[in-house]
């Protein structure tokens, strides 16, 4: 691992994804046109090969020596003199360790997936659509976002990437600008993101101004020593302080409670989009994010509950809504929500290494899902609600096998890739404490519920589609992408899975300090064989149960749906408007601030403008007054210098 | 030449503005040709004098204080008086112009802007052209001039003198209320100003009691407050004076009323000159006189300024949240951002200050050229209301790209020039009481950084809105638009790209390489706004004046008789002669400023201070 090979490394990760996106929306209208693709595609697979190269750099380099920091150039002065007294900086520099291999490896392979599949889907009868190249421009810029995330050695570039990728949502969700629904959306995405960078923000800054760096190795190395910059300890209320702000941003960026607003709504974006967003790139940065602060989090057992807490809340909630929507992208954003809770949960229960690897497996199965659910839209004509078309599996056999396939790994059926993911989390989560565990089988249940829900809506059932939908099969652009994530989908498992349990070998030495040491149980070593095959066979059976009440529901006996329905309509009509919660923020938070906006124009208008004007006034009264005097009649005049003299007389005799 | 590059910068655009005026009167195609030559030339010279600056710039330590590219005309008004020996100028009172690190930075920015904003008024002005252009030249010799200017009274002729072409500007080719709009945008910044005036006044007669002599020159002032001879009291009233017409032209809530109606009214021109350059004279301000020669003073109002501009940040913010009108939008964001930039400033940190002021060019560049693009949209349209305009993306895909593009970097995304200066600001006020940079301990705190960051999200809110309203949704225009009678086509033209494409470039550059511009920031502000590391407030007086009277003697220890003071001057000893300031020999850099060195500052001590002892008396 010498740094030369890890610069060029990383120069070629960041910049390739850059240069295919400039190349793409510089030549795209006037040279490229509908081959504008080609640069994104190979600037993103070049990624995807010198990531792979470097995670077996990482993976190959000696014990103790997994972890390396490659500076690249001074950024940004911040004022302070390092020790020779020289100015120094934050610097762009990179971090690379088995975590960031791990998630570059998973950012650019399915970044590359999708913008293979991405080239037939931006089609429309073989002819590119309108902002072609727009499209495949954002979609690079995001890869070098996401990367640039991960690759960043101090906090501050995380904010860098933190932002851009919030960026590149905006523009990707509102692709189709001239709707505005899909203007509305993205505007949503980067405003709750950004509430959470609020946090985010407030959060580097309490760091700089405890440990006066923002470098990651600095930081941490002080908080496991219990200082702070200045050497005195460091108290426990700093510490969770930090960790609960930027939290706050991991909820913006995670779509975690409260801050999840903007998620369902980004299904305003193209297909691909989605998958990229929920799958590969952004939601993914904020449990990348405190995986990546595992020191700071660890070190605050307050922020940790919170954490799991949360987590374990988000997982619940989003699965209860999936339960009852009908548009498909809808239902795997709730599903998406959900998974994400588990991810959190997992690190708030010190399973950080767990968490990394469900974001692992649910990368594959969820860009599977959405790009299954992506041809599905393509072949409908852009109609995705469940309830206008059915029984599809004759007509579109290979996403039908693919989604199936998609579905069970997310289903968490025995022995695919969920599974072994989830049950892990579960089994962490018992072990913290029962409600967390029981939250997350819980959820295990209707998860495989509601997926089959929707499998079976949509592929079984008698054949029916919109009027003038001519349903067919996608070409092979569309169909290799999504095979090879299905063998994602079935096989990603057994990379962390036990026995093997490579992956987690391979994370061990980030989170051996941190998480690690502070979890109750460390799974591959500890576990007793009923303590957890007993629950390997109780997460199996929940989730055949789920997929088997969801065949009896709304296969063998569809009147049920019905009655459950009209039995609790206040129940279901609170999940299919999502616990009201847009509504609240609107009433809430930004109807009053817009009432106060309103209100500092009219203090504007007349309070400031009104109290200058009585100032300006007294100038105006008094020579309202003199004027008076100035009457232009002699015998004023006269009458005036009389009465004057008369006064200074008086005076002067008297005195 | 290179003590005359500053006078060739600044007097350029004048030079060319009369030439503009004499026969032979050219057609309004060659009169809008030579005004843009003579800009063009400007930022040329600048260009040079920045490269010179940067040739000097190593030489340049923090020991040793130095303005670059100085050059010195004294008026030698008044008699030689003898003072210790040396013969000195009743009345120091010079053309006397020269840069550091700041204010080279704010000249290249004006005179970036300047051609574009007379390249952007090409189609849309058509009456009485050469006036108009005359006028904007004018007002470029009046902004170079506050930038270069080392003599406090022609920073106040300059700082003035800019109010009358913009108020001209304003009144004859602003919107449907530019009268209105002219005189309040003329009395609000002339009622501050004369109380201005008032504190310059006092100021150079209060430096006859203290040194014998009159004096105008912004470094002896400096050196005047620095060395603590000021009393707080007098500091107090000073700073308010200056204040006052600062204040007023930054705009700090709440004297922020007179900018929306201006910067509505004003053509588009003298829209981007106003927000990019015109209101960081106050600021600047700020940063070049209040804070370096009232700094107790300035320590103890930081927190109310600081208050006041937090205040700023929210409410101007909420205020162009609901705004109808675009340019009001804007505008009204402009009062939001310099409420950062003022943060900043008053977190009284090196990282504050420096990035205070990349905030202003950052202002500059993102907001002057979101004023371009708003005058673009209105040359078409014929209108600025929000209801009126919609799905502009479709038929202009430029416009709408170069929108989006400044919205981020207005809005300070990471990567892009915003960002810097916001985040600096924030680090500084939320670091502001510690004293990682050698400088004493800050006013600020990490409480006054957290409703400065809602900032972050109101920007976003107000500005993403606009795009929204703008671009996005199905396609609105008024009826018989757009207007391409006067030969503009359907997006933007070859011509008005050229004039964003450089704001652009400069605003990606300094988000992805900021060093440049903030090395020299950072021995700016270390050399002349935040120098001395002793906090000084009226209950610590007394240990002052002890350390005052010790350093005296330190130095005068190490003083050779009094014809020799100038060897005050070496790099060692200088700090101690900086302690006491007006004690002894402050400007004598005859290497580098030939013109400057012949006089020294020297201390008629007040009795109160040591009765007459003075340098050389004990030795």
């Amino acid at each position: 691992m010498s740094d030369q090979v890890l610069y060029t490394c990383g120069v070629l990760i960041l910049l390739a994804p850059l240069v295919g996106a400039v190349l793409s929306g510089a030549l795209g209208p006037v040279l490229l046109r509908s081959r504008a693709h080609w640069p994104v595609v190979a600037g993103v697979a070049v990624a995807f090969i010198t990531s792979v190269v470097l995670c077996a750099q990482v993976a190959g380099a000696p014990e103790g020596a997994t972890s390396a920091l490659i500076p690249v150039y001074d950024w940004i002065a911040h004022g302070a003199q390092d020790a020779k007294g020289a100015t120094a900086y934050f610097k762009v520099e990179y971090l690379i360790d088995p975590l960031t291999a791990i998630m570059l490896m998973t950012v650019t392979g399915v970044s590359l997936l999708v913008v293979i599949y991405s080239r037939d889907y931006m089609r429309e009868h073989g002819k590119a659509v309108h902002g072609y190249e727009r499209f495949f421009a954002f979609l690079g810029l995001f890869v070098f976002s996401m990367c640039a995330l991960v690759l960043g050695g101090n906090f501050l570039l995380l904010y860098l990437g933190w932002e851009a990728v919030g960026l590149c949502s905006y523009l990707l969700i509102g692709f189709h600008y001239g709707r505005p629904a899909a203007a509305a959306a993205a505007k949503k995405a980067f405003l709750v993101n950004r509430i959470g960078d609020f946090g985010f923000a407030l959060g580097i800054l309490l760091i700089y101004l405890t440990f006066g760096s923002l470098e990651y190795g600095a930081v941490f190395e002080m908080v496991s020593q219990g200082l702070t910059g200045s050497g005195d300890p460091l108290s426990g209320d700093r510490i969770t302080a930090i960790a609960l702000l930027l939290f706050c941003g991991a909820c913006g960026k995670s779509a975690q409670l409260p801050l999840h607003v903007w998620l369902p709504d980004a299904m305003e974006g193209p297909s691909p989009v989605s998958a990229l967003i929920h799958a590969a790139t952004m939601v993914t940065a904020g449990i990348y994010m405190i995986a990546r602060c595992g020191a700071i989090f660890a070190a605050s057992p307050t922020a940790m509950m919170v954490v799991a807490v949360v987590g374990a809340a988000t997982a619940l909630f989003g699965a209860s809504i999936a339960l009852v929507q009908t548009d498909m992208k809808r239902i795997l954003a709730y599903s998406t929500i959900s998974q994400l809770g588990y991810m959190v949960l997992a690190i708030g229960v010190y399973a950080a290494d767990s968490a990394i690897f469900h974001l692992f497996t649910h990368a594959f199965f969820k860009a599977l899902l959405f790009l299954g659910a992506g041809s599905v839209m393509h072949a409908m004509g852009g109609i995705i609600d469940v309830r206008h078309f059915g029984g599809l599996r004759k007509v579109l056999p290979w996403t039908f096998a693919t989604f199936v396939i998609g579905s069970l790994a997310l289903s968490g059926f025995p022995m695919l890739s969920g599974f072994f993911s989830k049950d892990e989390i579960i089994h962490h989560a018992l072990a913290a404490h029962p409600v967390l565990g029981v939250i997350g089988l819980l959820t295990a249940l209707l998860t495989a519920f509601y997926t089959f829900r929707m499998v079976f809506l949509a592929f079984h059932g008698p054949y029916r589609v919109p009027e003038g939908v001519h349903p067919h099969e996608s070409g092979i652009w569309m169909r290799a992408p999504l095979l090879v994530l299905s063998v994602g989908a079935l096989a990603a498992g057994y990379l962390g899975a036990e026995g093997t349990g490579a992956l987690h070998r391979f994370l061990e030495p980030v989170f051996a300090d941190t998480f690690v040491r502070n979890n109750p149980i460390h799974i591959v070593e500890h576990a007793g064989f009923w303590a957890h095959y007993g629950l390997m066979i109780v997460s199996g059976a929940l989730a055949i149960v789920g997929i088997l009440a969801a065949y009896l529901l709304y296969v063998r006996e569809p009147w049920i749906p019905g009655l459950l329905k009209a039995s609790a309509p206040r129940a279901y009509r609170t999940l299919w408007n999502k616990y009201y919660v847009d509504e609240l923020y609107d009433g809430a938070i930004v109807k009053p601030a817009q009432r106060g906006g309103r209100f500092c124009v009219g203090l504007d208008d007349y309070g400031v403008d009104g109290l200058i004007w009585v100032v300006t006034a007294i100038p105006r009264a008094v020579a309202y007054l003199l004027r008076t005097a100035q009457s232009g009649l002699l015998q004023g005049y006269a009458l005036s210098m009389v009465a004057g003299i008369a006064i200074i007389l008086l005076l002067v005799l008297w005195a | 030449m290179e003590s005359w590059i500053l006078t060739i910068v600044i007097f350029t655009p004048l030079v060319g503005g009369v030439l503009l005026m004499l026969p032979p009167y050219g057609n309004n195609a060659s009169v809008r040709r030579s005004a843009l030559f003579y800009s063009l030339l400007t930022l040329g010279i600048s260009l040079l004098a920045l490269f010179k600056f940067y040739e000097g710039a190593p030489a340049n330590s923090y020991d040793d204080p130095a303005y670059l590219l100085t050059h010195r005309a004294p008026w030698n008004t008044g008699e030689l008086i003898d003072i210790d020996g040396l013969a000195v100028p009743s009345i120091d009172i010079a053309y006397h112009v020269g840069v550091d690190g700041i204010s080279i930075w704010l000249v290249v920015l004006a005179t970036l802007l300047m051609p574009l904003a007379i390249l952007s008024g090409f189609r849309s002005i058509r009456t009485r052209v050469r006036e108009y252009y005359c006028l904007l030249l004018f007002l470029e010799t009046g902004l170079l001039g506050v930038f270069c200017a080392m003599d406090l009274l022609f920073f106040y002729v300059c700082f003035e003198f800019t109010l009358i072409p913009l108020y001209f500007l304003i009144g004859i080719w602003g919107g449907s209320e530019r009268r209105r709009a002219a005189n309040k945008f003329f009395i609000f910044t002339l009622a501050g100003s004369v109380l201005t005036f008032a504190g310059v006044l006092y100021l150079a007669y209060y430096s006859y009691t203290t040194l014998g002599y009159l004096t105008l020159n912004i470094e002896k002032l400096i050196e005047l407050g620095q060395g603590g001879f000021l009393p707080y009291n007098l500091q107090w009233w000073l700073f308010l004076a200056f204040a006052a017409g600062f204040a007023i032209k930054v705009p700090l809530f709440p004297v922020h009323t007179w900018l929306p109606l201006a910067h509505t009214e004003a053509p588009t021109a003298g829209s981007v000159i106003l927000a990019g350059v015109l209101l960081k004279l106050g600021t600047y301000g700020f940063c070049r006189l209040s804070i370096p020669m009232f700094p107790d003073a300035s320590r103890e109002l930081a927190p109310t300024i600081a208050v006041l501009a937090i205040i700023g940040i929210i409410y101007a913010a909420l205020a162009a949240w609901v705004q109808k009108d675009i340019k009001k939008l804007v505008a009204y964001s402009s009062v939001s951002h310099l409420g950062f930039c003022m943060l900043g400033l008053f977190s009284l940190k090196v990282a504050g200050v420096s990035g205070g002021v990349l905030y202003m060019v950052n202002h500059g560049l993102s907001t002057g050229a979101l004023f371009l693009i708003v005058g673009f949209i209105y040359e078409r349209y014929h209108t600025r209301k929000f209801a009126e305009l919609g799905g502009l993306a479709r038929p202009m895909p430029w416009l709408a790209f170069f929108l989006i593009f400044f919205t981020l970097s207005s809005i300070g995304l990471p990567g892009l020039n915003g960002f810097v200066g916001e985040f600096l600001v924030l680090l500084a006020t939320a670091t502001s009481a510690t004293t990682d940079d050698g400088i004493a301990a800050g006013p600020l705190g990490y409480a006054y950084a957290i409703p400065a960051a809602l900032g972050i999200i109101l920007s976003a809110v107000y500005m993403l809105r606009m795009c929204q309203r703008l671009l996005f949704g199905s396609l609105v225009e008024p009826a018989g638009t757009p207007d391409t009678s006067t030969g503009l086509s359907k997006d933007l033209t070859r011509r008005e790209i050229g004039i964003l494409t450089p704001i652009a470039l400069c605003c990606l550059a300094i988000g992805v390489y900021p060093k440049p511009l903030l090395d020299t920031f950072e021995v700016a502000t270390r050399q002349h706004v935040l120098r001395h590391p002793a906090p000084r407030t009226r209950t610590d007086a007394g240990t002052l004046e002890q350390q005052r009277s010790a350093s005296l003697r330190r130095s005068v220890a190490s003083t050779a008789p009094a014809g020799d003071l100038n060897k005050l001057s070496t790099p060692t000893n200088r700090a101690s002669v900086g302690l006491i300031g007006a004690s002894a020999l402050i400007s004598a850099r005859e290497d580098r400023t030939p013109n400057a060195s012949a006089e020294s500052i020297r201390v008629k001590q007040p009795a109160s201070r040591g009765g007459d002892r003075r340098p050389g008396d004990d030795t």
